[in-house]
């Protein structure tokens, strides 16, 4: 322990930067993955927070709401399928809206008054219980959308208040309204008055109790034509653009993944070869081996240890960077996230160190009397 | 009173590729309690090869070998290492310092890899072999902000640290000049002297021989209380 430590007080400027770098690569790693997980989160926040554990899409709609489409012949087959307690409609729609003053692209999403569909993560405020009511995303509140603000669908639409705020219910990267289902046929007809019909996007699915939402899913899909059924998570996770999202950023992580085992395994080695003249020495004057590794190990969890630390502050530095900078992204991170980020870089480093480990143990003591130790 | 070092009929072959090296062959010597012997002999003669095997760091191929009546002969690597722990002050031909402690840390680190002291018992220990070697205002500083001296002293501190029962000590001035060599063997048998210790003084130099008790020859592997015939062990006492 001690010895660990007056080697890193004496080469101060050395671990130094390791830690900064490990810090570094930590961050980059938890940074990537937290915009990720915020994007997706803002792509298909709506889906993932929505109640109905299962959705119904038009077959040709790709698992995209926005080019979806259900007859009412395929609603009305939906819900006799054995199994569901509850569907409703679920309308998914861009708009230009006036909120706050100005003017923003917004989605309304219209489901059944109590029906299925309808955000499960308020935090604020109510559900829509009428039309002209919605509950808007927790996110756009400084933008026009807090509760008790009223916004229209331009041009010439009706108020729609805003009773609620719920966490995380943003589609498409836009500000995200849940409202009534007749508030969102209203929308449409703005924009196209001579529709005869607004069909709904996609139908919201309950199970009844122990039917497990997969299994219905499936069933829907052999019972009713022309329709994709698709669990919550499944909606979610293979909307388009989300896994493309997802893969591309899985690959930069890797990368930065790969990059901090390999830069402190290869800087242990460097050290251990160098310092392998004093190493052998404690072994000829009696250090077990168990001690020098335990001592390499302890720099090695210090190293780690001070990077996460720095990887948290700049973390949390550039969070608050990007909020004050109004940024549409964040980074969006749960401790889990962080702790099975760190946890996984601390045991590849582990690993890593393991070849300094092996050099360790391979030092014959009787080299320190010729002092052949200094130059292998 | 058993004899602190006794080597018997030991003898250790080198295997260099095709061809043996008998590095030494039928060494037979006792060292008693308190005594110091010089081992005088020309480079290569087999000198460091029998330090290693009375240290514990390497085997004999054959003889048995007795450190303060204990035969080590046989003994396994983990127990060679705490007999080089807690027996043994090494003093070694080329390094002998952890250049990234300083010389008290020198000193200290023999107890922090597993030695018996603790922490207050430890330092106390250090400062005093460092305040009689002379070095107390040389405490801070790393091996490589001292003379060659200087390093020598520290190293022969590091050797004490332990309170060994045999100090082995190969070519201690021979990095050195006249007169530092002179006070580092002085110091030597003071320290070793004042603590009853044995020790054993590797050197081709016969003028450092007169701090020994007694001076034992050596060439081409083979032990002897006289100089053996030739130019080089023939001069010694000129
Ligand atoms: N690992 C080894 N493999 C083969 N031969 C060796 C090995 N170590 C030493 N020798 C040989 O054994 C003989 C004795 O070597 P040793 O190092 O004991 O000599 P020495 O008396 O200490 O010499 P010096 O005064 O130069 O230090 C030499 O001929 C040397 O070349
Ligand atoms: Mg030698």
């Amino acid at each position: 322990m001690t010895l660990a430590w007056r080697e890193v007080r004496r080469a101060r400027l050395r671990f130094g930067l390791l830690a900064g770098a490990v810090g570094l690569l930590i961050f980059l790693v938890l940074f990537v993955q937290g915009l990720t997980d915020d994007l997706v989160t803002q792509f298909v926040g709506a889906v993932r927070n929505q109640d109905a554990p299962v959705l119904v899409y038009g077959a040709d709609a790709r698992r995209n709401l926005e080019g979806s489409q259900i007859t009412p012949a395929q609603a009305a087959a939906v819900a006799r399928v054995p199994g569901v307690a509850e569907s409703g409609p679920l309308g998914e729609g861009t708009f230009t809206m006036r909120a706050g003053g100005a003017l923003v692209d917004a989605v309304l999403i219209g489901v059944d008054a109590g029906g299925p569909g309808l955000p499960a993560t308020l935090v604020a405020g109510r559900l829509p219980e009428a039309d002209g009511e919605a509950v808007a995303s927790d996110r756009d509140r400084g933008d026009g959308f807090d509760v008790g603000d009223v916004v229209r669908v331009e041009p010439g639409g009706a108020p729609i208040r805003i009773v609620g705020r719920a966490r995380d219910i943003n589609y498409s990267v836009s500000p995200t309204l849940f409202t009534t289902f007749p508030t969102y046929e209203a929308a449409r007809r703005i924009r196209n008055p001579d529709a005869r019909a607004v069909n709904p996007s996609a139908i919201a699915v309950r199970p009844e109790a122990g039917v497990d939402p997969a299994a219905l899913a499936a069933r829907i899909d052999d019972e009713v034509e022309g329709v994709e059924a698709l669990t919550r998570q499944q909606a979610a996770d293979e909307a388009p653009g989300v896994s493309a999202v997802q893969q591309s950023f899985t690959v930069v992580n890797l990368l930065f993944y790969i990059a901090i085992p390999l830069v402190t395994g290869l800087f242990f080695i460097i050290v251990t070869l160098q310092k392998a003249g004093a190493l052998t020495l404690l072994r000829a004057i009696g250090a077990p081996a168990s001690v020098l590794v335990r001592a390499l190990l302890v720099q090695v969890g210090g190293v780690l240890a001070a990077g996460a630390a720095l990887a948290v502050v700049l973390l949390v530095a550039a969070d608050a960077l990007l909020g004050a900078t109004g940024a549409s992204v964040g980074v969006d991170l749960s401790a889990r996230t962080v702790v099975v980020t760190l946890v996984i870089v601390v045991v590849l480093s582990l690993l890593t160190a393991l070849a300094a480990v092996r050099r360790i143990l391979a030092i014959d003591p009787i080299r320190a009397t010729t002092g052949a130790g200094v130059s292998a | 009173m058993s004899a602190a070092l006794d080597l018997e009929d030991v003898r250790k072959v080198y295997r260099a590729g095709e061809g043996e090296v008998v590095a030494l062959s039928h060494a037979t010597l006792q060292v008693g309690e308190d005594e110091i012997v010089a081992l005088l002999g020309p480079s290569g003669s087999g000198k460091t090869t029998l330090l290693s095997i009375a240290g514990g760091l390497l085997a004999a191929t054959a003889g048995r070998v007795l450190v303060g009546g204990r035969d080590i002969s046989g003994a396994t690597p983990g127990e060679l290492t705490r007999f080089r722990r807690e027996q043994v002050g090494f003093v070694f031909q080329a390094v002998n310092l952890v250049p990234f402690l300083t010389a008290r840390e020198n000193l200290l680190v023999v107890d922090e890899i597993g030695g018996r002291r603790k922490g207050p018992e430890s330092r106390a220990r250090a400062d005093r072999l460092l305040e009689e070697l002379g070095l107390a205002h040389r405490a801070g500083n790393l091996p490589g902000q001292l003379s060659g001296g200087e390093r020598q002293r520290v190293a022969i501190g590091r050797a004490l640290m332990n309170e060994p029962r045999l100090v082995l000590v190969d070519e201690p001035t021979s990095a050195l000049d006249t007169r530092t060599g002179t006070q580092v063997m002085e110091l030597i048998r003071t320290e070793v002297k004042g603590r009853g210790t044995a020790a054993v003084i590797v050197t081709h130099d016969t003028r450092m021989t007169r701090w020994a008790d007694r001076t034992l020859h050596i060439d081409d592997g083979v032990l002897s209380a006289v100089p053996a015939a030739g130019p080089e062990g023939g001069d010694a006492e000129a």
